[in-house]
């Protein structure tokens, strides 16, 4: 019974659990680096890489 | 005045549809679209865009030609002169394809717009870049819900890319039958182990297949529009690292350079060429086996456009950044197998239209063709002409006799199988359809040019 509910989701939100998981997964990456960076220019004295890009179609 | 007649690709679109009157495309806008179209328009999106020439431009019709009672407002837009679809494409021109659908989406993103479709269906190649042609793919932005659009933008972009990349075939073909797409299932099947170190593979492909079909019921967690950017961000760098993989060279990359074919040969062909060329100016030509597209270079000084068509998946990709690099504007370059073109496809097999039937050239060009088509797939001259007589009113074709080298080395061993492969035959064949208006001999070769022109009846 559950199986056949499924068939009429709406075939955009099948897609959104995939969606928040990415995004969760991307935002823990995302702060792993952060600090990484942190930890690294603290002792190079660096600054962190720009991560702003041009667009490439211009 | 004949009535509007709709386009059969544009049923799917609740928004709006494409309609053709009188030879030109319009495009309607429903009122159940109008706030989204606004927006669009109002918000600066629709400049930032067709400023970058990213969206194909619009005029709004002012006067009151195709009322209807649900209707918001009939656009004009630039009127394309030929659609090509992404199984025709070249590796690079799929991956642009996907990167400007991203760079848009992002531009939409900062404007409080989405892109609701995202399908290489609504990308065209004009004046040698992509750009999207589809103005009713925009859509006010609800900032908590995630990318409506990224299941479609996964299986008819990204996987196909993946694809194409891991296994190293022209997987983008296979969208002529899988017309929505390639879905996460197969195209995870089809990948090979090492893929799954790819963390990009990892995540939009096994994770996306793993979960596919369970649904998040509890609305607390939301989405944000840095998570779409943070989404969208990694989706470009995975396709900007995408390269395609077949840099051994093909068959008929190097054709000209290291081909026993003399310089004294291409440089009289060429000659010849220009020759007939003056004759005329013309507004579409199709050059067939357009190889590394030298030729079609040369037709561009006297068309507005070239669309140069071959088999070599590598050949077009070397012409795509070619085009790309020298920034020209006249040239799309397509892979076709000449012996099995794009068919119709989609529903009532009308949705998608086969090649022939979307481009309508003033002259075909066919050159060192005609000896592949009926010797490595065994068309016979008389098909042949009937084929090519289609196309255009205007023909340029060279003619290789058996007596070349490279003719003998490909019937070395098929026996006596083309003994109708002759001169005499050949022109047989074709008188049948054209006159020759010239024919001239090609200098260091046993080839010979001709000029021909469509009989009319």
């Amino acid at each position: 019974m559950k199986n056949t509910i499924l068939l009429y989701v709406d075939p955009g939100s099948g897609s959104y659990l995939v969606q928040m998981i990415i995004a969760g997964i991307l935002a823990a990456i995302f702060y792993i680096k952060s600090i990484w960076w942190r930890i690294k220019s603290f002792f190079s004295g660096r600054r962190p890489p720009d991560s702003s890009k041009d667009d490439l179609h211009d | 005045m004949t009535d509007p007649i709709n386009v059969p690709s544009s049923f799917q679109d609740p928004s709006g549809f494409v309609f053709q009157h009188n030879g030109i495309y319009y495009r309607k806008v429903n009122l159940n679209y109008a706030s989204h179209y606004d927006v669009l328009m109002r918000s600066g999106l629709y400049d930032h865009l067709t400023k970058k020439r990213w969206l194909l431009t619009h005029t709004e019709l002012s006067d009151n030609s195709f009322p209807s009672p649900d209707l918001y407002k009939i656009l004009l837009p630039r009127q394309l002169s030929f659609i090509s679809y992404a199984y025709e494409w070249s590796f690079d021109m799929m991956k642009d394809a996907a990167l400007l659908t991203l760079s848009i989406y992002k531009t939409a993103l900062a404007y409080g717009m989405t892109l609701k479709d995202a399908t290489p269906f609504n990308i065209q190649f004009l004046d040698g870049r992509p750009v999207l042609i589809d103005t009713l793919s925009f859509e006010i932005l609800d900032e908590k819900k995630p990318w409506v659009a990224y299941r479609q933008f996964c299986e008819t972009f990204l996987f196909p890319l993946y694809l194409e990349y891991y296994l190293r075939i022209n997987i983008k073909k296979t969208l002529i039958s899988c017309i929505n797409g390639i879905p996460a299932d197969v195209t995870a099947s089809l990948l090979p182990l090492r893929s799954k170190l790819n963390a990009g593979v990892w995540l939009h492909v096994h994770l996306q297949n793993a979960i596919k079909g369970r649904h998040k019921n509890s609305g607390k967690e939301k989405f944000s529009k840095a998570k779409s950017e943070r989404l969208l961000e990694h989706l470009q760098s995975i396709i900007e690292k995408l390269k395609p993989r077949n840099v051994i060279s093909s068959s008929w990359s190097n054709y000209y350079n290291e081909s026993v074919l003399s310089t004294e040969y291409l440089q009289s062909k060429e000659k010849i060429l220009r020759e007939f060329l003056n004759e005329f100016s013309y507004r579409q030509v199709l050059d067939l086996g357009a190889n590394d597209g030298y030729f079609s270079l040369i037709l561009t000084e006297r068309a507005t456009e070239v669309v140069a068509v071959d088999l070599d998946s590598q050949c077009i990709n070397n012409l795509y950044a070619l085009i790309k690099n020298q920034r020209l504007t006249k040239l799309v370059p397509l892979v076709i197998d000449l012996a099995n073109p794009s068919p119709a496809a989609g529903f009532n097999n009308s949705e998608r239209a086969a090649f022939a039937d979307r481009i309508h050239p003033d002259l075909v060009l066919a050159l060192a063709l005609v000896h592949h088509l009926v010797i490595s797939r065994n068309i016979p001259l008389p098909l042949l002409a009937k084929w090519l007589v289609q196309f255009s009113p205007m023909l340029i074709i060279e003619f290789v006799p058996p007596e070349d080298i490279k003719v003998q080395q490909m019937t070395e061993n098929r026996g006596n199988t083309f003994d109708k492969y002759n001169l005499l035959n050949f022109e047989e064949a074709f008188s049948e359809y054209f006159t020759t208006i010239k024919k001239m001999d090609i200098a260091g070769s046993l080839r010979t040019l001709y000029f021909m022109q469509r009989i009319t009846t």
